[in-house]
């Protein structure tokens, strides 16, 4: 028995450990929001070089997710878990062009801390070509993961 | 030669009685036990939207080892600010504990030692409410009541002692790993009956248990066997000689 006292305080140390580190709320530290990542590419070197200016919006929305913004690259593209698709105003180097994009989207669980998060899978998109020339899908499926997700030729 | 052989093989027996009568034994209680966890009721007491409970048996097979069935049920709500979260289900754990403590310690009456488990857990989970804030605006949902099975292992140090004659009391960490939780890779179980927190692969436990305990088997454990040793034996060679003359 005196051996068994012997290890009563290591083992108390244990327990009421455990019982902290159960009990302790944590803190969400990762990225909840899913974007849709674009990368710009020269259309005729078909080098990757990031925009000039960059004024990226959406449809119907007051507020700029890039307002003239340099080097961007790449940029991040947020879409509306509400509906199944999100049209945006984009202005590359100062001229205008429009992209739809259409998905499905489904829930999925970050941690018990953070919650759900909404992620996509891309169908083809659709675009204007005024400076645009084409778009690649590079991988439809749109996650919390700094993933490449479509290329943009310009 | 005959008698020389047989005074040879007699020697030896005697030996070995003088060896066995100097053991020592202890006689050791061999017990079945039920009880059940005192500290999910505890939690609940605190904070009524997680209620667990849980019982247990073990059949003494061994003054070192037992098995053991351990089986609950759980009602698990969970809210924060962006979902809301409920899970139900029940869990069982087979396995075995191994006491550390030598026989004439413990006395079928003390217990410090180990225990492994394997664990199976059966589960409906739903999410009434989620919602996420971004560029568009809020979006809320909700995800539909599903059914999963989640499977894991333990490792369990603890501690009993025997309070009362057949009340004991006792406690162990539990040290789990998670095998799989169900729900695929995108809607894991927030809380996986049994387990706890179904998105960590390994987490931490504590079982604070009351049992009843009934001896339905005495056995004779030795304990240390002491060797004597024994004077050297002069007639013998006395009569290797006499018998020499003879061949």
């Amino acid at each position: 028995m005196k051996r068994l006292a012997s290890f009563l305080p290591a083992l108390l140390i244990v327990f009421f450990s455990a019982l902290i580190m159960s009990c302790t709320p944590g803190a969400c530290f990762e990225e909840t929001n899913a974007f849709l990542k674009a990368s710009f590419y020269l259309d005729s070197s078909k080098e990757q070089v990031a925009p000039d200016s960059l004024t990226l919006s959406g449809l119907g929305q007051t507020d700029k997710i890039y307002n003239k913004a340099e080097g961007v690259q790449p940029a991040l593209f947020p879409l509306n878990a509400s509906a199944g698709n999100s049209t945006f105003i984009i202005r590359i180097n100062g001229v205008y062009d429009t992209i739809e994009f259409s998905y499905s989207s489904f829930p999925h669980l970050i941690s018990k801390e953070c919650g759900y998060s909404v992620f996509h899978t891309l169908e083809t998109p659709e675009f204007s070509q005024h400076n645009i020339d084409t778009i690649l899908i590079m991988n439809r499926n749109i996650t919390t993961v700094n993933e490449e997700n479509i290329r943009i030729f310009y | 030669m005959r008698k020389i052989y047989v005074y040879f093989i007699s020697l030896l027996f005697s030996l070995s009685a003088a060896e066995l009568a100097a053991q020592d034994t202890v006689l050791f209680p061999l017990k079945i036990r039920v009880g059940f966890d005192l500290v999910g009721p505890g939690i609940y007491i605190y904070d009524n939207d997680h209620l667990s409970l849980e019982g247990y048996i073990s059949f003494d097979k061994s003054e070192k080892m037992s098995f053991v069935l351990e089986g609950g049920y759980v009602d698990y709500k969970y809210s924060q600010y962006n979902y809301d979260y409920h899970s139900t289900g029940f869990f069982g754990r087979a396995g075995v504990d191994f006491n550390f403590l030598k026989p004439e310690i413990s006395k079928g009456r003390y217990w410090a030692g180990l225990g492994l488990r394997y664990g199976l857990s059966i589960y409906d989970n739903e999410t009434p409410m989620y919602d996420q804030d971004n560029y568009w605006g809020t979006f809320t949902s909700s995800i539909p009541l599903s059914s999963g099975t989640g499977h894991f292992i333990e490792v369990t140090p603890g501690f009993r002692t025997e309070l009362l004659r057949n009340l004991s009391l006792g406690w162990t960490v539990r040290l789990k790993v998670l095998l799989s939780g169900g729900g695929g890779k995108d809607l894991k179980p927030i809380y996986l009956p049994g387990y706890g927190n179904g998105g960590k692969n390994a987490t931490l436990g504590i079982s604070y248990y009351i049992s009843w305990n009934i001896a339905y088997k005495t056995k004779r454990v030795i304990t240390k066997p002491v060797v004597v040793e024994e004077p050297e034996e002069t007639e013998e060679e006395g009569v290797v000689k006499q018998n020499t003359g003879n061949m």
